[in-house]
C-alpha cells in the first residue's frame, strides 16, 4: 500500500522515563518538552493505519507517492538501459518501451486476484489488478494516468528512434498490447479463455 | 548522449539529414494524441451490469412494499411462550407446574451438575462474568487455552478452536474456507446454522437428497464430467462436502464410511457437523467417527456445539492444525465477537472430565435411547422418525392433514396434553420461510440419561393416550 506504513512505535514507558531522568539531573525544566514528546510519540503510534477498505488493492494506485515511484522507475529502468555500452540510443528508447509495456502488462493485465485474504469471500479472485483497480470505476484518475503513461513513452520512444520502420512495428504492437486491455469494453474479457481461471 | 566515443559518427549523420516522419506515423501520433485528450476529459462512470436496463425498471414500478408489521396470527407461537421458572434440567417447572423434561438437549444430565457448577462458580469468583473483548483484543484467557487443549486432546486431533456461540461456530466454520467460485455438496436435511453458512460463503451449493450416497455420488460424477471439460477451472476450485453426525431435523445418522470412500474418490473435503453426536455416540463419546471406528484424520473439519451434551455455551472446531489455524484470522465469530466467558469455559473443562472419568453414561444413554423408541412404536397417528440411538428423535404425523397449520395445530395439541400430564415436550420450530428444506412438523423427543425407566415408561404411554385421544 503506497506510502503509509506504520512506523516502528519504541517502548513508551522505558523512553520516557530515560528522557525525564536525563532532563530533570540536567536540570532543565522538564515539563513542557516533555509534554510535546508524548504528543509526537502518541503521533507516531499506529494511528490511522486500520483500514475498512474491503480490498486493499483497489487504492494502491491512488495512494501518496505512488505516481511519482512509478515515473522514477521508468526513470531507472530507462538510465540503466542506457548505461550499457552496446546499445545504441534508439535500441534502449525501445526496449525501455516494451519492457515496461511488458511489464506493466503482467502485473495490471496477466496477474489475478489478491495476494491476501479479502473479506468479501473471493469476489476479485479471478479479476486482474486494472479490473480491481476502484471496484471497476472507469475512468478515474490513476487509469487516466496509467493509460496515458505508455502512450507518451510510446511518442518519446519513436522520437528518439527516428521514426525507423523495425522500430515503430516492434514499439506499437507492445503500446497496443497494454492500451487494449484498458478499454472498458474490455473488462473482463478474457481473449480464447486464456488467463480466465 | 554521455557516450563521446559510439556517438560521433552518428551524431554527424544526425546533424546532416534529420528524416522526416513518414506520414503513417504522424498520422498514429495524433491519433494517440487524441486519445490523451480524450482520456482527461472523460468522466469516471461505473460499468453497467448486463442485465436489461428496461427489466430492471418494469420491477421498479411492480414493487410493492411489505408491511413492516406483517399481520401474524394470535396463536404464533413467538407470541404464546412458555415461561420457565429455574433451570431446565430434569425436572422443569414450566408455566408454574413441574415436568418431567423431554424437550432439552441436556444428553448427560450436566446442566445441573453439582462438580460443573462449582467449577462455574469458582471461575466466577476469579474472572468475573464476561470478557469484553474478542480473543485478539485481551480477550483470550488462560480457561480458553485450556479448553481448546482438553478438546483437541479428547478428540484426539492436533488443535481445537473455541467459538463463543453455537450457531456461529459452523456460520462461521464453512465461510472461512469456502469462498465463491468453490463447490459444497450439502445434504437436503442440514440444519439451519449450516444453512446460513452456505449461505455466507457464496459458493456453488448442490443439495443431495438426505443420507443418499447414490445421490451424492451422481453429483459428484456431474461435478468431476464438468471438471474434465475445464480443467483449469477445476484446478482453482475447491470442493467441500458438508454433512452432520446425527441430524437435529430427522434424528438419523450420517453413513461415514461411504462418504470418505466418495472423499478420496473424487478429491472433495469433508465438514462433519457433530452438534448432536458429540458426547452420545462412540465408546468414549468422540462422536461418529467413534462410532464407525473412522480415523479422525479422514474428516478435514469436525465441528460441534457445546450447547448440548456438554452443558454449556459456544462451540468448537478440531482437526489438524493445518486447518484450524486458518480460522484464527479468518473464522468471523472468532475475530469479531467477544470470547467466551471463562465461567462457561471452566463448566465445558468440568464437564470434559466427567465424560472422561465415567465413559459408561454413553452406553446408559443409548440404552434409555432404544428403551423409548421401542415403547413408542406403533403409536396410532405418530411415527417415530430418527435412529435408535439418537437421543433426539422426532414424532411426525403418519399421515398429514394436507395444511401445514393443521399439523402444527394438531402437534401443539398433543404437546399441550402431554404438558398437562407433566411430560414437557416441544414442537421443533423453524424459521418456514428462510429454510431451504422445510421439514415437515414434528414433535423432538430428547432423551437424556437422568430419565429413570418409569418415567420413559410413563412418557411413552402418555403420549400414546393423548395421541388417540387428540387424532383419533
Amino acid at each position: 500500500m503506497g506510502g503509509n506504513t506504520a512506523d516502528y512505535v519504541p517502548p513508551i514507558g522505558k523512553g520516557q522515563t530515560e528522557r525525564s531522568h536525563f532532563l530533570e539531573t540536567s536540570g532543565v525544566v522538564a515539563g513542557a518538552l516533555l509534554i510535546t514528546r508524548q504528543g509526537s510519540e502518541a503521533g507516531r503510534m499506529n494511528v490511522g493505519v486500520a483500514h475498512s477498505e474491503v480490498n486493499p488493492n483497489t487504492r494502491v494506485m491512488n495512494s501518496r507517492g505512488i505516481w511519482l515511484a512509478y515515473i522514477i522507475l521508468v526513470g531507472l529502468l530507462h538510465v540503466v538501459l542506457l548505461s550499457i555500452p552496446f546499445f545504441s540510443i534508439p535500441v534502449v528508447w525501445t526496449l525501455t518501451n516494451v519492457i515496461h509495456n511488458l511489464a506493466m502488462y503482467i502485473f495490471l493485465h496477466m496477474v489475478k486476484g489478491t495476494p491476501f485474504e479479502t473479506p468479501d469471500q473471493g469476489k476479485a479472485r479471478l479479476l486482474t489488478h486494472w479490473e480491481q483497480m476502484d471496484y471497476g470505476l472507469q475512468f478515474t484518475s490513476s487509469r487516466k494516468f496509467l493509460s496515458i503513461s505508455p502512450i507518451v513513452l510510446y511518442l518519446l520512444a519513436s522520437f528518439y528512434t527516428k521514426y525507423d520502420v523495425a522500430h515503430f512495428l516492434i514499439n506499437t504492437a507492445s503500446l497496443l498490447s497494454v492500451l487494449l486491455p484498458k478499454l472498458p469494453q474490455f473488462h473482463g474479457v478474457r481473449v480464447f479463455g486464456i488467463n480466465k481461471y | 548522449m554521455l557516450r563521446v566515443p559510439s556517438r560521433i559518427g552518428k551524431r554527424t549523420h544526425v546533424r546532416g539529414c534529420r528524416r522526416q516522419a513518414p506520414a503513417y506515423h504522424l498520422i498514429l501520433e495524433g491519433i494517440l494524441i487524441l486519445w490523451i485528450i480524450r482520456l482527461l476529459f472523460s468522466k469516471t462512470y461505473k460499468l453497467q451490469e448486463r442485465s436489461d436496463l428496461t427489466v430492471k425498471e418494469e420491477l421498479i414500478e411492480e414493487w410493492q412494499p411489505e408491511p413492516l408489521v406483517p399481520p401474524v396470527p394470535k396463536d404464533h407461537p413467538a407470541l404464546n411462550y412458555n415461561i420457565v421458572s429455574g433451570p431446565p434440567s430434569h425436572k422443569i417447572v414450566v408455566n408454574g407446574k413441574e415436568c418431567i423434561n423431554f424437550a432439552s438437549f441436556n444428553f448427560l444430565g450436566l446442566l445441573d451438575n453439582p462438580r460443573v457448577k462449582a467449577a462455574a462458580l469458582a471461575s466466577l469468583k476469579k474472572y468475573g462474568v464476561g470478557t469484553c473483548g474478542p480473543r485478539g483484543f485481551y480477550g483470550t484467557f488462560d480457561v480458553h487455552l485450556d479448553l481448546e487443549d482438553r478438546l483437541a486432546k479428547f478428540m484426539k486431533t492436533e488443535e481445537a478452536i473455541i467459538y463463543s456461540y453455537g450457531f456461529a461456530t459452523i456460520a462461521s466454520a464453512i465461510p472461512a474456507y469456502s469462498k465463491r467460485g468453490d463447490i459444497v455438496f450439502v445434504d437436503r436435511a442440514a440444519c439451519f446454522a449450516i444453512q446460513k453458512g452456505l449461505q455466507a460463503s457464496r459458493s456453488d451449493i448442490k443439495l443431495f437428497k438426505h443420507n443418499d450416497m447414490a445421490d451424492l455420488e451422481r453429483l459428484l460424477k456431474e461435478q468431476e464430467i464438468e471438471d474434465q471439460k475445464n480443467p483449469r477451472k477445476a484446478r482453482v476450485t475447491r470442493r467441500f462436502i458438508v454433512v452432520e453426525g446425527l441430524y437435529m431435523n430427522t434424528g438419523t445418522i450420517c453413513p461415514l464410511p461411504e462418504l470418505v470412500k466418495l472423499k478420496y474418490k473424487y478429491k472433495a473435503r469433508i465438514f462433519l457437523e457433530e452438534s448432536l453426536s458429540f458426547g452420545v455416540l462412540g465408546e468414549h463419546g468422540r462422536g461418529v467417527t467413534e462410532h464407525y471406528g473412522i480415523n479422525i484424520d479422514d474428516i478435514d473439519l469436525i465441528s460441534a456445539n457445546m450447547e448440548n451434551a456438554l452443558a454449556s455455551i459456544g462451540g468448537f472446531c478440531c482437526g489438524r492444525s493445518f486447518v484450524i489455524d486458518h480460522q484464527r484470522l479468518s473464522g468471523q465469530g472468532y475475530c469479531f465477537s467477544a470470547s467466551l466467558p471463562p465461567l462457561l469455559a471452566a463448566a465445558a473443562i468440568e464437564a470434559l472430565n466427567i465424560m472422561e472419568e465415567n465413559p459408561g453414561i454413553f452406553a446408559v444413554l443409548k440404552e434409555k435411547c432404544r428403551q423409548i423408541h421401542k415403547a413408542l412404536q406403533g403409536i396410532s397417528g405418530l411415527k417415530v422418525v430418527g435412529e435408535s440411538f439418537s437421543p433426539a428423535f422426532h414424532l411426525q404425523l403418519e399421515e398429514s392433514t394436507g395444511s401445514r397449520e393443521q399439523d402444527v395445530r394438531l402437534l401443539q395439541e398433543i404437546v399441550d396434553q402431554c404438558m398437562n400430564k407433566n411430560i414437557a415436550l416441544t414442537q421443533a420450530r423453524y424459521l418456514e420461510k428462510e429454510e431451504k428444506c422445510l421439514p415437515p412438523p414434528s414433535i423432538r423427543v430428547v432423551v437424556t440419561v437422568e430419565q429413570t425407566e418409569e418415567e420413559l415408561v410413563r412418557a411413552a404411554s402418555t403420549i400414546k393416550e393423548v395421541a388417540q385421544v387428540v387424532l383419533l
